[in-house]
């Protein structure tokens, strides 16, 4: 022991123990704070998934239009919350005989919330880094395939010809693909707000929170608001628990259905339970030799007790659907109960199908719904004598790598959450690999005809075609479940869009 | 005091190990199969515990995790114990240059914990109770190197073994005669604590859904899907938390209790 | 003693080589293709090796690890394949929530596993001193996560004391950003400490032990000096080495933590990351983290070194 060594030892230890006490002191001083007197109205909205740009049309993930679609950045045209067209920066607009030529007059009031006025040449710069931009994803480049030309005769106006005719074009112009960008930001809209919208994006908080503040200069109805904060959470209930503390006035989607009881409380909260896109679809491997068979296939559904499924899995929420279409498409034909649940007859089909079982490797997405489907699925094969394996794969990239890109899989469940997304099983090369020709004669011949009426009835047919063939298994409706305080007023409960709809929501 | 610690750990860690047997062979009711009409039942007859979100009888699940419970524990520790014994020992034994190699190489395994590896492993080849297991293991491997070296030192500065040395016998014969023999209640004591370490970085791995994959219950696995109804059903998550917290609490004690009971000499080099 | 202190850091170089090799090779063998999570469905074959090119993730892995590797001796970590944000950028907000709650956590823990280890240590023949092992046994025992969520049951849903969650920067709400972090802190930070009180405990007995400490008990003073005088300088040697053993420990603890809390730090931006197989942003993370403990490693020793004379002539 020498003298360095006591003195080095007691300072330090001294130092550490200082440095202990004022930082617990802060800690306390803090806890014990009073928020201080809000005068600026804030609105917080709780989230799963954070964009992974702000430029909404270089990424393909839903998180960027749920913050930007209708808030921030606007389009000609848009979905109200029961899913029909409306106005939005076109006050009208004219479709040509042939259904090729579509003209939009744009309301002369809007404005960008830089000043600058909305044109027609506005929008044809959009649609020009929409369609031609490298960065853009190709889902977005894919829907504005069939656009030949977009021209700005005016102002006031502007014009896009179609190749052919397109049921489909329309619809996704009230989305991402119909942005109008602000010319004159359109280079930098990864890192500055470029839109006409009621707010502005003015920080992107990584890992944490958007923030958006009113755009004062709105040329619509003015955004009650002052500032709106999107805080993101990848744990179900840390957002739940967030919500229960009392600092969330919304949770956009609640990823842990059986959580809700927690909000059972009326005078605290109010559950919206609507609709979305969202087919959970327990698909098939058709590569699978076993799968090949339409009987084992038809065996399978019979098996699953899907009723029972939404009570376990998703604590009751959602809707049973029978095939590749939710209640909010306009073509939907309710096929929930034309496979019934049967047991015995699921084994008799089984047996007279004649293929030996292999043993079924079950893969899924390491997501709520998916993991939870799967270990109910696993238990109701197990019941017609069909062995399973579960694995759970990191979302997205080892699912899309294993699943999605390699096919190695004989069942996988995911949530289909885009739009209208029935055309999916007309392509043989995607990851089911359901090759059924005259399913996609139909599906051809759907997006072509001439009025919506014939429209309509092919795609009718189409959902029936799936169903009877057991191309998959439509477990439920994936329901939007939005958690509110009780003073917040004039939130859709139907996901029918992208967009998380700020517009009309107020507080009392 | 001393054999209350020993005594404590031996019970708890006994249950453990009857429970883990006992489901070998007979469970309450079926642990995997869903029963949707009896979800979340409360506690009482027949379901003692209660059911879960998919009407699973909740003591039988306990039961069927216990055996995970150990077998990530037996694994781990063994792959640990191993690798890092031997290593330990040749360090202890060998010149100045080998120990350093080993001991460094040590540090650098160290500076990745069982859970940043098990992050990595499970990214790699998917999340299952192999690949915790293995990255537990793996992260243990220092824990045991250090223990078995300082034995081994110990051990080699002892009047016998300068004696055995003398007498001509090699490395490896000391090495099996007196140096393992000696080290043994050492490991024994190192290899409880791991135990006790590998469960809890098992839940912390399945909490974070990197672990075990279903149906297979694991204690883990019960406190991730429990930790949604904390709030209005605090019990679902309060069984396994205890389940787990106990069987630590048992190898902790086990090993303090071995190590206070066994050879009070060894305790200085521990 | 400079030779043996060039020999440390000569020690720590070595290393973080050997980490550096070993986190490449395992990031190497993850699967997926970042290419084909960038581009999203319905890419072409030629858009993703456009792209593999474009990244440099078609070149044989050898290649790719030297101009890592060079890179980050020129303090360039790489670029975020999704983003293209440097690594560096996206490390920068997010070491300072982990920082402070990493900091926050082991001045706790040394706050509680002081006073309890050193009184459990001399009351270890009472009951009283045997509570106080048994509280830290029970401490040990309790996943850190399941502490959390408990915390957040009580102190944040059912007393509204404290926010649930979530982060908010020290620049923007000093108070609030202090609120935020009470929770995570007391969570990691009482684990922590009981794990340290162990390490304490043990420590302090070994100290009653010695012959120094019985003299100055001998000559008359009262056990609380001898221990202060004595006790606390010989056990903070063994002490600072604890540390920065635990740091390894702490920093683990606080990536689970940080998911409980979602606080937007390192841990939670590697699950992340792990789950998009954004390659580059998973090996810098991972190797900034194992960089921590070795650097922090080596300096404990070469504290010790330049301390403790007993050490400079002799082995460890």
């Amino acid at each position: 022991m020498t003298h360095t060594t006591k003195v080095e030892g007691r300072s330090r230890w001294q130092r550490l123990l200082l440095a202990g006490l004022v930082a617990m002191g802060l800690l306390t001083a803090a806890a014990c704070t009073q928020q201080p007197t809000v005068t600026v109205k804030k609105f917080v909205i709780g989230a799963s998934a954070e964009p992974a740009s702000m430029d909404v049309t270089t990424s393909p993930s839903a998180a960027g239009p749920q913050v930007m679609l209708y808030n921030v950045y606007e389009t000609l045209v848009r979905i109200d919350g029961d899913g029909k067209m409306r106005p939005m920066l076109a006050q009208s607009w004219d479709i040509s005989a042939d259904g090729r030529v579509y003209t939009f007059h744009i309301n002369p009031a809007a404005t960008f919330a830089s000043g600058t006025k909305v044109t027609g040449s506005a929008v044809v710069k959009s649609q020009d880094k929409l369609r031609s931009d490298a960065a853009t994803t190709t889902v977005l480049r894919t829907q504005l395939a069939d656009v030949a030309t977009v021209t700005a005769p005016d102002d006031a106006t502007v014009v896009f010809t179609l190749k052919n005719p397109s049921q489909n074009w329309l619809y996704y112009m009230t989305s991402t693909a119909g942005i109008v960008f602000d010319p004159t930001l359109i280079g930098e809209a990864a890192t500055k707000s470029a839109g006409s919208g009621p707010y502005a994006w003015t920080a992107w908080n990584k890992g944490s929170s958007v923030v958006l503040t009113k755009n004062a200069k709105y040329w619509g109805t003015a955004p009650r608001f002052d500032e709106v904060t999107f805080r993101y959470f990848t744990d179900a209930n840390a957002l739940n628990a967030a919500m229960l503390a009392g600092d969330l006035d919304v949770i956009s989607n609640v990823q842990a259905p059986e959580a809700l009881s927690q909000f059972s409380d009326t005078s605290k909260y109010t559950v919206l339970d609507g609709a979305t896109n969202g087919e959970v679809t327990m698909g098939f491997n058709h590569q699978s030799p076993a799968l090949q068979n339409q009987n084992v296939r038809k065996a399978i559904t019979m098996a699953i007790d899907r009723a029972a499924l939404i009570k376990t899995v998703w604590a009751g929420k959602g809707q049973l659907i029978g095939s590749m279409a939710v209640p909010t498409d306009p073509y939907y034909v309710d096929l929930a109960n034309a496979v019934p649940f049967n047991v015995a007859e699921a084994k008799a089909l089984l047996a007279s199908s004649g293929v030996a079982m292999p043993t079924l490797r079950i893969r899924v997405p390491a997501l709520a719904y998916a993991t939870k489907s799967a270990q109910f699925v696993a238990s109701a094969l197990n019941e017609i004598g069909i062995k399973t394996t579960v694995d759970e794969l990191p979302f997205p990239a080892t699912w899309l790598d294993q699943v999605y890109k390699n096919g190695d899989y004989d069942i996988t469940i995911v949530a289909h959450v885009e739009p209208r997304d029935i055309n999916k099983f007309a392509d043989p090369t995607y990851y089911w690999h359901y090759n059924n020709p005259a399913f996609q004669a139909l599906i051809a011949k759907a997006d072509t005809e001439p009025t919506e009426a014939a429209w309509l009835a092919d795609m009718a047919d189409a959902q029936k075609v799936l169903t009877d063939d057991a191309a998959a298994v439509w477990l439920f409706m994936l329901p939007n479940l939005v958690v509110t305080k009780n003073t917040v007023t004039g939130l859709s409960p139907n996901a029918v869009t992208l967009s998380f709809d700020l517009t009309g929501v107020a507080r009392r | 005091m001393k054999r209350f610690t020993l005594v404590v750990g031996l019970v708890l860690v006994c249950s453990v190990v009857l429970t883990a047997l006992v489901s070998l062979v007979w469970t309450p009711f079926d642990p995997i199969r869903v029963v949707a009409a009896d979800a979340l039942l409360k506690p009482g007859w027949p379901h003692l515990l209660g059911t879960d979100a998919f009407g699973i009888d909740i003591v039988s699940r306990l039961m069927i995790g216990a055996q995970t419970t150990l077998q990530v524990g037996i694994i781990a520790v063994s792959i640990a114990a191993v690798v890092g014994v031997p290593l330990g020992v040749l360090a202890g034994q060998g010149s100045g240059w080998v120990s350093e190699v080993v001991m460094r190489a040590s540090d650098v395994v160290y500076a990745f914990p069982a859970l940043l590896l098990a992050i990595l492993f499970a990214a790699a080849f998917g999340g299952s109770t192999w690949t915790a297991m293995a990255a537990i293991g793996i992260a243990t491997i220092p824990a045991f190197a250090r223990v078995a070296r300082a034995g081994t030192l110990h051990v080699m500065a002892s009047d016998y073994v300068l004696a055995a040395r003398s007498c001509g016998t090699s490395r490896m014969g000391i090495a099996v005669r007196h140096v393992m023999p000696n080290i043994a209640p050492l490991i024994g004591v190192q290899a409880s604590v791991a135990f006790a370490t590998a469960i809890l970085a098992e839940a912390g791995l399945s909490f974070l859904g990197l672990g075990t994959r279903p149906p297979t219950p694991t204690w883990g696995r019960m406190l991730r899907d429990a930790q949604n109804l904390l709030f209005g059903d605090p019990l679902q998550s309060l069984w396994p938390g205890l389940a787990i917290a106990l069987a630590v609490l048992g190898f902790n004690l086990l090993g303090d209790g071995l190590r206070d009971y066994l050879d009070p000499q060894l305790r200085e080099v521990s | 003693m400079i030779r043996r202190v060039g020999a440390r850091l000569g020690i720590l170089a070595a290393s973080l080589l050997a980490a550096s090799v070993l986190i490449f090779v395992v990031c190497s063998a993850l699967p997926g293709d970042v290419a084909s999570v960038i581009l999203g469905e319905g890419a072409t074959p030629d858009q993703l090796a456009t792209l593999r090119h474009q990244l440099g993730t078609d070149r044989p892995l050898p290649v790719q690890y030297l101009s890592w590797a060079s890179g980050m001796l020129q303090g360039d970590f790489g670029r975020s394949y999704l983003s293209g944000d440097s690594v560096a950028s996206l490390l920068g907000p997010r070491l300072a929530v982990t920082f402070w709650l990493v900091t926050f956590s082991l001045i706790l823990a040394l706050l509680v596993a002081l006073p309890t280890g050193m009184y459990a240590a001399l009351r270890r023949r009472h009951w009283d001193g045997f509570i106080a092992t048994a509280l830290a046994q029970i401490g040990m025992a309790i996943p850190a996560f399941w502490a959390g969520l408990l915390l957040v049951a009580v102190f944040a849903v059912g007393l509204h004391w404290l926010p649930a969650n979530g982060y908010v920067p020290f620049a923007e709400d000093p108070g609030s950003w202090a609120a935020h972090l009470v929770l995570p802190v007391l969570a990691l930070g009482l684990i922590q400490g009981a794990m340290l009180t162990r390490y304490v405990r043990s420590a302090f007995i070994d100290v009653l032990n010695e012959d120094y400490f019985r003299t100055a008990r001998a000559v008359g003073w009262t056990q609380g000096r001898a221990m202060v005088r004595h006790g606390l300088r010989n056990a903070s040697l063994s002490l600072v080495t604890v540390l920065g053993l635990q740091l390894s420990s702490v920093l683990v603890g606080a990536i689970v933590i940080e998911s409980v809390f979602a606080l937007p730090g390192l841990g939670t931006m590697l699950l992340q990351v792990v789950t998009q197989h954004d390659l580059q942003v998973v090996q810098g993370t991972v190797m900034f983290l194992v960089a921590v403990v070795l650097v922090v490693n080596a300096l404990v020793d070469v504290s010790y070194l330049i301390i403790d004379p007993r050490l400079r002539g002799e082995r460890e």
